[in-house]
């Protein structure tokens, strides 16, 4: 694949992007690992050798081997077990977050560019000061009001992620609102809403694509930081940060659970850096001539 | 330009006032009464109670209470805490006060000059195994949440090497593996950033000029080229910013220190919520100050946005 022949165009057919993609290694080294914890995820409450909840004071802090694979917590309960519900519990805050994120960005945004004027003003002084609060500050006052736990960490990273993609789609909207298909489509007397979801959503398709797949790690790095400081995920439900702080209370003698969490937290985290650094690349060839 | 700092100072201001009535109405939507709360056992001594409640000011209006809050805030006393019956927020957070700063502006001076270095070292060597390495190195600094690195580095240099102390704050050895383990992610993401512009700055025809009059290379980069890598590193300084105070909070839980993040986190659970909201505003204030002062030296540093030619 010569550089030269490249089209200029961000994306082409499924099997050419394919193509692509397999020719960037570190991406499809972000994509496998991305694919395996996904599939571990999905395939939890299957897989997982024993109950998440069982408790055996029998076993507390006991080493790994044996009947516990990576040792058990300081209830006795399997570490390997609470790891592979932990990727399903990650997974399922990143993923709510960016689907409210993105719907709620992206509405925002292409109604400012789209109307302008009040509009506008309203969706981006909402986000400027939004922007303005350091994201823990937030995640802080919404744990407040709502109490610690599954809910108040989504809502808070969903408010903390929402302006950069309303800026980005408003931006994005601003530039193909010039564009004749767009004008055409006015022309012949569409709908707003249609021109808006059938012309300019798809156009800014792929930089929105690009900017979930550089976000999944940081949520997912957001979500296991309020749940190390015991914000967010609550217990009993277990999520890998809030095992790294348990883990760490032992570390002097069993240090297996505080590794085990932050290898599978640091490898998650790397897998989706790798992947989102790959897709930037393909789909925003600005970018990937740096 | 005029126009331009009247539109940051208008900014900062909104953004305070945002900050106060949100501060306000979280601390007075939380369902319970804190002053039940604070009686306890005593709960039946209702002219107690009553004392407790006019000396918070809970008795008053909302719109009074909302006028006195301001006015606790402008003194900086910041009220009164729920946990600590009668003792001003001020008094429990001064110790923590300058902590947090020191560790954040410790991790600022080493992290910055070590990620500026690798950054433009990896861009004058790029795609050699030098560059590759370091690039390497960075996704690993940029995607390793800090509390997991720490989990390595107090087993490997506390535990097994004995070289560092497991926790405290006490000696100037105590501040060691905290900065450092803030540092690691700002040096990645300023090394980053650095390769990137870096290897912009390189192509660009002023540096061939500059080699061409006969500067030594040495100069050349640090004249020519560092100046224009600095600016857009400038930018990202409140990011980075954010990230630290998410970091203060961290290594002050892990290795015990009382700083103004671990002293949060506890009023969280005691649902001290006069103390966990005046440190909530003096982060934002102090988050959306330095933001400010940010964007001044930009000003100051690019004549392109004084003239406005930029935008």
């Amino acid at each position: 694949m010569s550089a030269a022949a490249e089209p200029t165009v961000a994306v082409g057919t499924g099997r050419d992007l394919l193509r692509r993609i397999l020719g960037q290694p570190s991406a499809v080294l972000g994509g496998i690992i991305v694919l395996v914890i996904a599939t571990i995820a999905i395939l939890s409450p299957w897989i997982a050798p024993m109950d998440y909840r069982q408790t055996d004071m029998l076993a507390v802090w006991e080493p790994p081997g044996g009947d516990f694979l990576l040792g058990a917590d300081q209830l006795g309960r399997d570490v390997l077990s609470r790891l592979i519900v932990g990727a399903r519990v990650s997974l399922l805050v990143a993923l709510s977050v960016l689907a409210i994120a993105v719907v709620a960005g992206t509405t925002l945004g292409m109604l400012a560019a789209w109307y302008g004027r009040w509009v506008d003003s309203v969706v981006m002084r909402t986000a400027d000061i939004t922007f303005a609060f350091p994201e823990l500050i937030i995640a802080i006052l919404v744990a407040a009001m709502l109490g610690p736990g599954l809910t108040s960490t989504i809502v808070a990273l969903s408010l903390v992620s929402w302006p950069g993609i309303a800026r980005l789609t408003r931006s994005l909207v601003l530039s193909i609102r010039q564009e004749l298909y767009i004008e055409a489509a006015l022309a012949c007397g569409t709908p707003t809403r249609t021109i808006l979801l059938r012309h300019c959503l798809p156009n800014i398709m792929p930089a929105l694509i690009v900017r979930v797949s550089v976000g999944i790690g940081f949520v997912i790095m957001a979500e296991a930081t309020l749940s190390f400081l015991g914000l967010g995920v609550q217990e009993p439900v277990p999520s890998w940060g809030g095992m790294i702080r348990d883990g760490l209370t032992a570390l002097r003698t069993d240090p297996h659970m505080a590794f085990a969490a932050s290898a599978a937290l640091g490898l998650a985290i790397i897998g989706c850096n790798l992947l989102g650094d790959g897709l930037r690349d393909l789909l925003d060839p600005r970018l990937a001539a740096r | 330009m005029a126009t331009f700092l009247l539109q940051r100072l208008a900014g900062l201001v909104g953004v305070l006032a945002v900050a106060l009535v949100l501060t306000f109405v979280a601390t007075r939507l939380v369902p319970g009464d804190p002053i039940l709360v604070m009686l306890g056992d005593q709960s039946a001594n209702l002219e107690l109670a009553d004392s407790l409640r006019a000396q918070y000011g809970l008795d008053r209006p909302l719109l009074e209470q909302f006028v006195a809050y301001l006015g606790e805030m402008a003194s900086g006393r910041m009220g009164l805490s729920f946990r600590h019956p009668g003792v001003p927020v001020s008094e429990i957070i001064r110790d923590g006060l300058w902590i947090s700063p020191l560790l954040a502006g410790g991790a600022l001076l080493i992290g910055v000059p070590l990620g500026l270095g690798l950054g433009i070292l990896a861009a004058m060597r790029q795609n050699t195994l030098f560059d590759t390495g370091v690039m390497l190195v960075l996704v690993a600094g940029l995607s390793v949440p800090n509390f997991a690195l720490a989990a390595l580095f107090v087993w490997l240099f506390s535990l097994q090497l004995g070289v560092l102390p497991v926790a405290g704050w006490r000696d100037p050895a105590h501040a060691v593996l905290p900065i450092v383990i803030l540092a690691i992610p700002v040096a990645a993401y300023i090394a980053r950033l650095a390769r990137t512009f870096m290897l912009e700055v390189l192509q660009q025809d002023y540096l061939r000029t500059a080699r061409a009059k006969g500067l030594p290379e040495r100069l050349v980069i640090l004249r020519h080229a560092l100046r224009n890598v600095l600016v857009p590193i400038l930018t990202v300084i409140g990011v980075i910013l954010g990230g630290l105070i998410t970091g203060t909070f961290v290594v002050e839980t892990i290795f015990n220190i009382p700083g103004l993040g671990r002293i949060a986190i506890e009023a969280i659970f005691a649902r001290d919520y006069p103390v966990t909201m005046g440190i909530v505003l003096m982060f934002t204030f102090l988050y959306a100050a330095i933001n400010f002062v940010v964007d001044l030296l930009y000003v100051a540093i690019d004549p392109r946005i004084r003239t406005g030619a930029a935008r």
